[in-house]
Parts: structure tokens; sequence; C-alpha cells
């Protein structure tokens, strides 16, 4: 009959005397991981919501700046513009993650309606870098020689125009699918030079009240139709972390800046959102901390209960080394076994949280992030450590 | 291994033993290893005390216990175990047997806390048999008589290497008969190893060749 070594030791440290307390541990240890790790994953979404480009509608950290326009300055336009001083200065503030220019058109624009809907009007066009854009299409791309320009609206205009115009006017109103499917004759000229394209609107943003085109075609258009000299923005897009950072609603102040104010509002749900997923994080490290606690008692009872069996195991000769060896791999497995438990549940909280959010038009990864599974990582190396050093303190002091 | 004692002299025994000589006590002593050590010692001199100093699991004592010219307490407790697993066996006077454990166990425990054991459990049975305990090994510890645990005792001394076999009066519980075989199987066991023993014992007796006498 052969034995191993451990498992002569099994019989003669019996872990079973403190098992009620292995048992608390192991689930506060379980909770506290879950928590951890649902605030970090919950950080994460939050952030992917943020900055991810998938995510439409989302328009809390971009903001459209621009000069107000005051009295004194009626009239003048070049007022209204930013000097390459001022942008610089914009680009250096902390809170400005990205910065875009808003880039005017230098020619005249104009839309006709096709067939016989009798509508013509004058326009203008913007372009911003597409990273600021938050409508995402297929169509969204131009290059020199094709005929259809893809355009998006504000979405405030569409509203304008169903809820005021249309409703008082006796006009019907429009859906957004009819106005994608409808295609405008844009005209536009410099002078004698003209040229005619097909307007497509591809979307509607709810960030940037301007109407849109590609970046490639305003370039190309000014250019061929424009003064030749790059106009100084009069707007300004930045892209930034908290739009409710005092450090810059205090900038915009000073300088004389204006922005949407409706955006600084929103961002407050950001600082609610934050403030959750740190409290849930917060009461994870706690429980955290009662866990490792709880564990440290349970070893020290453990220890204690077979103080006289440890003690002439190593008379006969067994090293703290191997008792220690011995103890931890009592545990070991339960912490693999409560962290493989918590990620399972976070991942199909994920996973369940993905599919609803997409239902919302928002997307998050529907798996867990690495930062998760790297703190799980973490949770179990800390309470390894931990552990190791109780079962070590505690051994020394009886061997 | 070489084992010296410098000038030891347990604190608790310290007026009494002063008071008379002693081949050990409060001498400088070197075992010269591979040797057969008795010391023959009166109750009451200090004899498991001695035993308890050479295996180091006691140190309130004045002098020194030299092991291959340092004193215990420069060991570390890792260095300490290697040398009871490779080095120093023992065979207590109280047997210190786990009883949760079987007779067998108690002994497998030994050989197999070496990853690479020095002898195979085939070895055990054939000491089990030469001592008359093959019958008890698979009884619990907490069942055997004190005669029983002896030989367990001994066998579990014997399953490892060792330069030095320290043993506190070890046929105390055993008739003549068992014991000589107990001895001759010891005897045998550490001629194999090149290995020498200490052993303390209340009286006289030629169950050995020895080749050295101490008076405690």
């Amino acid at each position: 009959m052969k034995q191993s070594f451990f498992g002569l030791l099994k019989k003669i440290i019996q872990t079973g005397i403190g098992k009620g307390r292995l048992l608390m541990a192991t689930t506060g240890l379980g909770i506290a991981m879950f928590l951890l790790l649902l605030s970090i994953q919950m950080h994460t979404d939050f952030d992917q919501l943020l900055y991810n480009q998938q995510n439409q509608n989302e328009s809390v950290d971009f903001l459209v700046i621009n000069k107000k326009i005051t009295n004194d300055m009626m009239g003048q336009s070049e007022k209204s513009e930013f000097t390459p001083q001022e942008i610089a200065d914009i680009k250096k503030q902390p809170f400005t993650a990205a910065f875009g220019f808003i880039t005017a058109n230098q020619y005249k624009v104009t839309a006709a309606a096709p067939g016989d809907l009798h509508f013509y009007t004058e326009m203008f066009f913007e372009a911003v870098p597409d990273t600021f854009i938050d409508v995402k299409s297929e169509d969204w791309k131009w290059q020199a020689g094709d005929n259809t320009i893809p355009i998006i609206l504000p979405n405030d205009f569409l509203n304008l125009y169903n809820f005021g115009y249309a409703l008082s006017q006796g006009l019907p109103q429009i859906s957004q699918e009819t106005i994608k499917a409808l295609p405008m004759k844009i005209t536009i000229s410099k002078g004698l030079l003209t040229q005619e394209f097909t307007g497509r609107i591809v979307g509607f943003s709810d960030r940037i009240s301007s109407f849109l085109v590609p970046g490639s075609f305003m370039d190309w258009a000014n250019g061929k139709f424009g003064n030749g000299l790059t106009p100084a923005p009069s707007r300004v897009i930045i892209k930034t972390k908290d739009p409710s950072n005092p450090v810059l609603v205090k900038y915009l102040e000073e300088k004389g800046y204006s922005t949407n104010q409706d955006k600084l509002k929103y961002s407050k749900t950001k600082v609610i959102v934050q403030t959750i997923v740190s409290v849930i994080g917060f009461f994870g490290v706690i429980l955290l901390l009662f866990a490792l606690l709880v564990f440290s008692m349970f070893i020290q009872v453990v220890i204690a209960s077979c103080k006289r069996e440890i003690q002439l195991l190593v008379t006969l000769g067994t090293a703290p080394r191997q008792l220690q060896r011995y103890l931890m791999r009592q545990f070991v497995p339960l912490y693999i076994f409560t962290a493989i438990i918590s990620l399972v549940v976070i991942t199909i909280v994920q996973w369940k949280a993905a599919g609803i959010l997409a239902g919302m038009n928002m997307f998050v990864s529907s798996w867990i992030s690495p930062a998760t599974g790297g703190a799980a990582l973490l949770v179990i190396v800390l309470v390894y450590i931990v552990n190791l050093r109780s079962v070590k303190r505690y051994i020394n002091e009886i061997s | 291994m070489q084992l010296q004692l410098d000038n030891l002299v347990p604190i608790p025994l310290r007026d009494k033993i002063l008071q008379r000589t002693s081949e050990i006590w409060n001498q400088a002593v070197t075992f010269t290893p591979g040797s057969f050590v008795k010391i023959k010692a009166p109750s009451g001199t200090g004899k498991t005390t001695l035993v308890h100093y050479l295996y180091n699991i006691r140190n309130d004592y004045t002098g020194k216990v030299l092991v291959d010219g340092q004193p215990w307490n420069t060991y570390t407790k890792d260095q300490i175990a290697r040398m009871r697993q490779q080095q120093v066996s023992v065979v207590f006077q109280d047997l210190r047997i786990f009883e949760q454990l079987t007779a067998q166990e108690n002994i497998e425990l030994k050989r197999v806390m070496l990853p690479h054991p020095y002898c195979t459990a085939e070895k055990v049975t054939e000491m089990a048999a030469r001592l008359n305990v093959s019958h008890i090994m698979h009884q619990s510890g907490k069942t055997l008589s004190y005669g029983e645990r002896q030989r367990i005792a001994i066998i579990r001394a014997l399953v490892q290497p060792f330069e030095w076999l320290v043993m506190d009066e070890p046929f105390s519980h055993l008739d003549d008969e068992n014991a000589q075989k107990a001895a001759d199987l010891i005897a045998e066991e550490c001629r194999a190893r090149k290995a020498g023993f200490i052993l303390t014992d209340l009286d006289h007796d030629n169950r050995f060749a020895y080749d050295t006498h101490f008076n405690l």
C-alpha cells in the first residue's frame, strides 16, 4: 500500500476544524472578487461607450467650440475666427484629448430636390475629421471623380422641419428613411465655374449642428472652387474625457468661447456612473480585506489545532517548507475555483449586458476585458501571497 | 557529520551536575563518526535531556553542541530539517508515534518524507517481520502496546539515510529476545550506512559491540 507524503499529512493535519470559516472566507473571496471584477468591467464598458467609434449618439465628450457672437463683432466675421495662437492654446490644454477644425466651404452651394418637389435652397457645407463624426455609414466616403456626395444633416434640422415648418405650412412630414432615399441636386459654383453633383443624406448627427460632407470632398472642392487660401476656422471641435471638468468650463468662460451647454449637463450621468463603479469597487476591496482576514484566522485555527502534530512532524524532519506547501495546496484550488466562478458569472453578465445595450444602439464587447481577467489573476496572486505569509508565520511560531 | 560537545551543561540540572563528575556534562567530547557509543546513565542525570540536545529539540543549556564544528543555532530550520531527513535519525524514549495513523503509515510517513525514499516498501515489510510486528502494521497507532510502538519507532528511524542514530532507551519495553533482534537490525543498518549511533540506557548491556562507553 503506497501513500504519498501529502496523503499522510492529510490524515495528520485536519483542516476540517475550520470548515465554517473556510466556507465563509471562500464565499467572501468570491463576492469580493465578483464586485471588484464587476467594477473594473463596468469601467471598461463605460470607457468603450464613451470612446469607441462604433457608438453613435454619444456626444458627451465632443464639444464644438466657437466664439460668442457679440454686438461688437457683427459684420466682422474675422473676429469670430480662431487665430493660430488660440488654436495652439486650446490644443495644449490638458482636457483636449483630440482637436479638429471645422472647415467651411469657400464656394456657393445650392441644393434642389429631385422631380417636381419645387424645393431649392442655397446652403453651405462644413467638414470635420471623420473621428469626430457620430454617424457611421458605409457611404461616408468620397474621392475625386465621384458624382455622389454623402451628406450628414443635423438631427435638429430635420426636427425643425418636421415639427415646426411642415406642421405650420401644411407640408408632409418626412421620415429619415425618406430623406435618405431622396437624391438632391447639388450645384457648387464660384463665379462662372459650376459643377453638379448628386447629394445623398447618409445620416443625422446629434453632435455637430452643420451640413457635413467628407473632408476629402471639401479639400477637393475648396481647391478647385476656393480662393486658394486656407481659411481660419471659426468653429473647432475637441474631444475631451470629461466635459464636466471645471477647468474646461472655466477656460471656455474666460476666453469667451461657447459650446453646447446641454452637453456639459449630460456629463453628470457619467459622474454618477463612475461614482457607482467606484463604490462597488470600494466594497469589493473592503470585502476582499475581510476575506483575507478570515482566511488568515482559518489558517491560524488549523495550525493551532494541529500544533502537537506539526511539532512532531518537524521533529521527525519535515521541513517547514514542506508543511507550507502542503497547507497552500489545500487553499490554492479554492482560489482558482473562486476566480473561475467569478469570471464565468462576470462573462455571463457582460454577455447579457452587451445584448441589452446593443438593443439600445450602444455597443460594448460581449467578452470581458483583459483588464478584468488580469484583475482576477492579480487577486489570486494577492490572496496567495497573504496566505503564504500567514502560513509561514504560524508554522514558524510553533516549529 | 561530526558531533561534539563543548562544556555542555543543562541549565535546569546545573547545580546537581557541578557537584559530581560526568564524562559528558561540562566536558569537551567528540563522537567519532561511525562509532557505536553507549552512554550509561542512572535516572535523573539528564539522559533524555542529552538526547534532546543532540537532536536539537531543546536548547536550555550553557556550552555548545557542535555539528560539523558549528553550534546548532547557526543552522536554519530548513537546514536542520534536511539533516533530520538525511544525516541524523532518532528513537525517542517516549516513542512519539502518530496515533491517528496506522503502524505502517507511521513508518511510511518517514520513508516518503524524502522525495526519493532511501529504502523500499519491501524493506520495511522485511524489517517488520524481523522485529515480529508484521501482524500489527495495519493497526492504528492508538491501539499499539508500548513494546509494539517501540519497535515501530525503531523501524521508522531506520528507513532514512543517516550518519548518526540517536536512541534513548530504545529497548526499555522489549523482552531480551526482541531487544536482541532489534539491536542486530540496528547494528546491521548502521554498518550498511557506515553510520554511528549514540545510545543512552540505564544499565550495562552487551547487545552491541560498543566502541565507546561514557558515564553520564
